[in-house]
This record gives C-alpha cells, structure tokens and sequence, in this order.
C-alpha cells in the first residue's frame, strides 16, 4: 500500500530522517513511536507530500505522492491545527469537507450520527467557531475530518495527546473498527506507549531519523518497548 | 521589574520573525519613515516660522490656537483607526509575584512610545519659537509648548480608554464618536464656533500661564481613570480584544454551490474575509480605494498630469485586487496544509484564485463608471488600467505570491500592518505600478499618448487571450513551491 523508498531529510546538514526501506501493507496498523526529535512527523509529512524530501520516493498504491495526487481521495489525515479551518464552525467545515469529497447530505448525516458518541455533545451546534474551541475539541474535529470520506489510509500524528480520557477509550474503538470492519490501512504515532500497542499490530520505534526496532505486536511488545524508552 | 519587561520585549521585538528574516522590508520601510520624517521636518520649521505670514490680518497664535481644538478631534479620529493598542502579552507574568500595578503602569507608559505623540511636535516646536514666543515671552511658549503636549498625552490615554472600552461597552464608545462628529457637523453648520471656543481656550494659557495645571490634571484624572479600569480586568479573557465572537450567519451562497469544488472555495474564501479583522479591515477601506478618484478627478490643475492619470485608473481598478493577489496564499498560511492533503484538485484552486481576483477588479471597474461624470477620458484609462489589471498583472502576481511565504497573523488590523510581508509583496509594486506609468508617460513623451494606452491594454488582451496557458503554467510553478510556501507557513 505504501512504500517508503530511501527517503532523507536534511535540515541545515543535519539529517533528521532517513529510511532505506518501510513498507506498510494494506489493512495494516501501523504505530510510530519515538521521543521527539526522532522523525515522526517528518515521516508523515513525507508521505504527505508536505516536504519536499531530500533523496527517495514514497509510492501510494503504485504512484509515487509527489508526482500524482491520486492518494488524496483515499488518504485521510490530521497532524495539527494547520489541518483544519479554524474559522468556520465545525458544521460548516464538515459541509465543506462533504461537498469536495462529493458526499451526499444523507452520507454527511450519517457520518456526523455517527460520530455523536465520539464529539461527546461538546462539537455540534454549539456556535461556535473552530478556533474558539478548546485543544481536545479542536483535535475531535481534525480526526473526524480525517475520516469524513471513509478513507482506505489514515494517519494521525499523536491523536491521543490532549484528549480526554472518555474520548481516548472511544477513539481506540473507532480505530479498532476501522481495522477490523473496512481494512483500513492506520499510521499512528504516539507518545504513549499503552494506547499504541493496543492499537497497532506493527509498531516501528524511529531514532534519529532511522527505524530502531519494527516489531510485530505481542503480548511482550508493550515491556520491550518500555525497556527501550527506559534511562 | 519594569526593567525585565523592557528587556522581554525588546528581545520579542528583535526575534519577531519580521524584524529578523526581512532585511527588504526593514530597509525600505526606514527609507519611507526617514523620508516623512524629514519632510515633517522642513515643512514643520517652514509653517512655522512664516504662520503669520499666511493669515496676515489675524494674530497669529490666537489664530493657531483657535484650530488646536479640530487638530485633537481629527487626531483622535485617525487614531483611533490607526493606532495600536499597547499589547503586551501579559499573561506569562499574570501567575509570577509581580504586582499587578507595576504590570499596568508598563503597559500604558508603553503606549507613551507611540509616534503619534511625538510627530506633531515637528509643527508645534517651530510655532512655540517663531510665534508665541515672539508674540508673547519665551516663558508663554514653554507654558503653551508643554500644555499642548500634555493634552497630546492625555488624548494618548483617552484613545487607550475608549478602545479598552470598546471591548466590554460597545455602545459607549459609539455615543463617543457620535458626539465628536456631532460637534464637527454643528461646528460646521455655524451652530457653534469650536474655532472660537479653541481661541478663548489656548488664549487664556498666555494670559494666564497658570493654567498649566489644567492638562496636568487632565493628564493624572485619565491615567487613573485607566489604571483602575484596567486593574478591575486583569484576567486576560477580559483584556483580549477579540473575544470568543459570535458566530455569523452566513447562509451558503447557492450560486455558489453549483460551480462545484471551485465554488465551494470560494465560499470559504469569502468567510475567511469576513471572519478576520486583517481582512475585514481591508473590506472597510474599500471605499476608500473606489473614492479614490475623487480627491483628483475634480481638480483639473491634475488633469494634465500622465503618471497620475495612469496610477489613479490602476488604483481604482486594481487597487483591491493587488491586494487579495499579493497574500493570495498567505492569507491561507494558518490551513495551507489542510488545502494541500485534502482531495482538492490544485489546479482549479490555483484558478480559482484569478477568478476571484477578476471578479474584484471587474466589480471595482463597474462601480466607478460613474466617474464618466468628469469626462470621457477618464472612463477610457480605468479601462485601459483594467483590461491591464486582469491580464497581466494578476498573472504575475499570481506568480510573485507564490515566493511569499510568511506566515500572516489574520487577527490584526491591516493599517501599518506588515506582518506576513516579503520581498516579493515590495517587489511587485514594480509591475503593478511602475511599469504601465512609464510605458505611457514614455509614449506620451513622444506626443503618442493613445499609442500608450493602446499597447497598454493590448498587453492585457493578450494576457487574457492566453488565460489558460499562463495559468498552466502559474499552476505548475505554484505547485514547485508548495513545499516552500508550506514550510514557511508552519513557523509561527
């Protein structure tokens, strides 16, 4: 699905990503984890085509990100506040969303349903516009944005950071359906080791820009990786 | 402790990306300062010393007192609009052991550094030592000098005031300005006379010097007034200006909704530039940009003159459109991200950014035909401008705001705003401006003036003869930038 070929990042001669070889197979979740600095964001940023990398290529279903924008229609994503609109109201940024992906107003109804669990009453007619709701809220939207076109490839960068815990637990479900019911391909990244390996059945450990440990999640996966982080 | 704020903001001042990455701005902004700055100097010293000249019949301090009184009102207003407000960002301090009125008595005295406080000096100094001190004693100009400054001073604090006020009593602030207006307007229907009033008022300072204590007091009552405003709102959800707003209701447009993806952007557009101050600011000068021709059009000492002909037509036409294209993408730095991984095709963006600057210099265009009313000609170089405006140079502002990539702050106002400026904004002043006025004042030089115009808006047919091509073209580059643009975007 996705294949990450020899990518390098140099900023200011110092080379903070560079991966020979990755690739995240279709239906896969995929965890990213890594202390800052270690090239997580930069990773997703490559496979955005949000940064122009160095050296390499990263081939979305056969085409590579940069040269085709093919990958659009199925990959959705959320990395920060720079993803959302924050001068509309949620609403009006859901509508948006809707009508450039060519979103009936019955799918529209039916993905902000179901939802509702998820923004916890806290996101929909509550006037008011992105930018005044609070971070945690702010994050609800971006994900949901993320999912509005039921997307084959998400990605998220730290989504449990500054969520509540309810909400932590419902987005855990919503990702482990998305999993299991539409074969989703996920790359999450994530400070906290407990939500990642719940979550993800592969998880790669970045370091200085280069993959450390790629595991398959086990039972021992969360200790291992725990040992790794520990000083 | 006040000597830590002054060191906190200097360094922010310093390290603010604008001030350390834009050598361009820097030099030209401090060129165009030290320029006004010298020529209210000279103009300053010249006014002066040869006042009495001008109003030979009257006395001339009683006459330079009697429009002291329109010069605070006129001042108040242009500050209003113009000045900023002391900001200092004071909630890192908020939970430190500092006392509340050591913050405060920084933050107004703060305002004291804005240059509106000073530059009118350049004129009163001069008046103070060429007339009052003549037609009185140096004593009286020192008094009369340092009265009007305090008043300056105290208008400083006043305009403080009334825009804090804003925040929490709109209402009070209207009645404010309903009230200046309103004696401006009496005043000039001769109900009655503020220039007399002014007269008896400044007048009485000579006579009577001890009246200085009277701006002094005014001075201390509105410090106060302030302080003790602002300490009862110290808690920063008060003190911010723009506060959670209520949202609008702006209804989609359905003409809109059926150009599709295209139209769908341009509707977000549009609430971007209704929702920001930055660029609601600029909506509000609109009718600046269209009235512009009036401050000219009806002098005819003007009418003879090339270059200006040339200019007032590009600014009418195309003021507001150089405008929207110079930020063209960075108005759109805070989710230029979300533009670039969300399923929006990228070439019917980048088009979407000449339509809608076509569809502003035609709506400037159309609503200033009735300046025909000051002659044919007029009419034929708003058409010439225009036809050049949507041809050529939103191409190549189109192409220039792709080298933009500073980051915009759309929460401020836009006057003396340059945040979110670079190189390439100064830079297309060039074709924007420059180029068309030589073209023409060169054919006009050789006695061939509608040869100029002619291959002035010849070039515009062309350009948009080959629309497609060129935003083909444009499109591609936009697309070479993108990561650039993005990157800057992100440093905030």
């Amino acid at each position: 699905m996705i294949e990450v070929k020899n990518i390098t990042k140099v900023y200011n001669g110092i080379t903070v990503l560079n991966i020979p070889k990755l690739s995240i197979k279709k239906g896969e979740s995929f965890g990213l984890v890594g202390n800052n600095g270690a090239g997580k964001t930069t990773l997703f940023r490559c496979i955005l085509d949000l940064i122009r990398s160095n050296t390499g290529e990263i081939i979305s279903e056969k085409l590579d990100v940069s040269k085709s924008s093919e990958w659009k229609s199925y990959t959705g994503s959320y990395l920060d506040e720079g993803f959302v609109i924050d001068f509309l109201t949620p609403e009006e940024y859901f509508q948006f969303l809707a009508n450039i992906n060519g979103l009936s107003k019955g799918d529209l109804d039916d993905f902000l349903n179901d939802f509702k669990d998820f923004f916890n009453g806290e996101i929909l007619g509550k006037k008011k516009y992105i930018r005044d709701l609070s971070s945690g809220n702010q994050k609800k939207v971006g994900i949901a944005a993320a999912l509005i076109a039921k997307p084959d490839v998400l990605i998220l960068d730290e989504p449990f950071n500054s969520l509540d815990p309810s909400t932590q637990i419902r987005l855990k479900k919503v990702l482990k359906k998305l999993h299991d019911d539409a074969n989703v391909t996920m790359l999450i990244s994530s400070h906290d080791l407990n939500h990642v390996t719940e979550v993800c059945e592969r998880i790669v450990v970045l370091h200085e820009g280069g993959i450390a440990h790629d595991i398959h999640t086990e039972k021992d996966t969360l200790k291992i990786l725990e040992e790794y982080f520990a000083v | 402790m006040i000597k830590w704020f002054i060191i906190h903001q200097w360094k922010q001042t310093k390290r603010s990306t604008i001030f350390q990455k834009n050598v361009v701005v820097n030099i030209v902004l401090g060129f165009f300062i030290t320029i006004i700055f010298l020529e209210f100097l000279i103009g300053g010293g010249y006014l002066g010393a040869e006042w009495h000249t001008i109003f030979p019949d009257d006395h001339p301090v009683t006459k330079f007192n009697s429009i002291l009184l329109y010069y605070f009102a006129i001042d108040f207003i242009i500050r209003f609009f113009i000045q900023n407000l002391p900001v200092m960002s004071i909630q890192p301090y908020l939970h430190l052991p500092i006392k509340k009125s050591s913050i405060i008595n920084y933050l107004l005295s703060k305002s004291l550094l804005s240059i509106f406080n000073y530059f009118p000096l350049m004129v009163l100094i001069p008046i103070a030592i060429f007339q009052v001190s003549v037609a009185y004693s140096n004593m009286v100009a020192v008094v009369w000098i340092i009265s009007v400054f305090l008043l300056m001073l105290s208008m400083n604090f006043l305009l403080v005031y009334v825009k804090k006020q804003l925040v929490v009593n709109a209402k009070i602030v209207g009645f404010f300005g309903l009230f200046i207006v309103g004696l401006l307007v009496m005043d000039s229907y001769g109900i009655i006379s503020m220039a007399n009033l002014s007269a008896v008022v400044f007048d009485e300072l000579a006579t009577n010097p001890v009246m200085i204590v009277i701006p002094i007091i005014f001075l201390i009552v509105i410090y106060r007034i302030n302080f003790s405003f602002l300490k009862d709102r110290m808690y920063p959800e008060e003190l911010r200006v723009g506060k959670a707003k209520k949202v609008d209701a702006i209804s989609d447009i359905k003409y809109l909704k059926r150009l599709g993806q295209t139209g769908e952007i341009i509707g977000v557009e549009l609430k971007l530039f209704l929702r920001h101050k930055r660029t609601k600011s600029i909506l509000y000068m609109t009718p600046l940009f269209l009235l512009y021709g009036l401050f000219f059009y009806p002098q005819e000492s003007y009418q003879d003159i090339a270059f200006l002909k040339i200019f007032i037509g590009w600014f009418i036409t195309g003021g507001l459109m150089y405008n929207y294209l110079n930020f063209a993408f960075t108005y759109e730095s805070n989710y230029f991200d979300a533009i670039l991984t969300h399923d929006i095709d990228m070439h019917r963006y980048f088009k979407m950014k000449f339509v809608v600057a076509l569809a502003v210099s035609s709506f400037c265009f159309v609503a200033t035909i009735p300046y025909v009313f000051f002659g044919l000609e007029v009419l034929l170089f708003h058409a010439v401008m225009y036809l050049y405006n949507i041809g050529m140079l939103s191409f190549v502002l189109l192409y220039m705001a792709t080298f933009n990539k500073n980051r915009m702050d759309l929460s401020k106002g836009a006057a003396f705003n340059y945040q979110g400026m670079g190189a390439s904004n100064w830079l297309s002043m060039i074709p924007a401006m420059l180029f068309p006025v030589l073209l023409y004042v060169l054919f006009d030089w050789f006695g061939l003036p509608y040869l100029g115009l002619a291959v002035i808006s010849l070039g515009g047919i062309l350009g948009l003869l080959f629309s497609r091509v060129l935003i083909d073209y444009l499109a591609k580059q936009f697309l070479s930038r993108k990561y650039k643009m993005a990157e800057g975007f992100r440093l905030r």
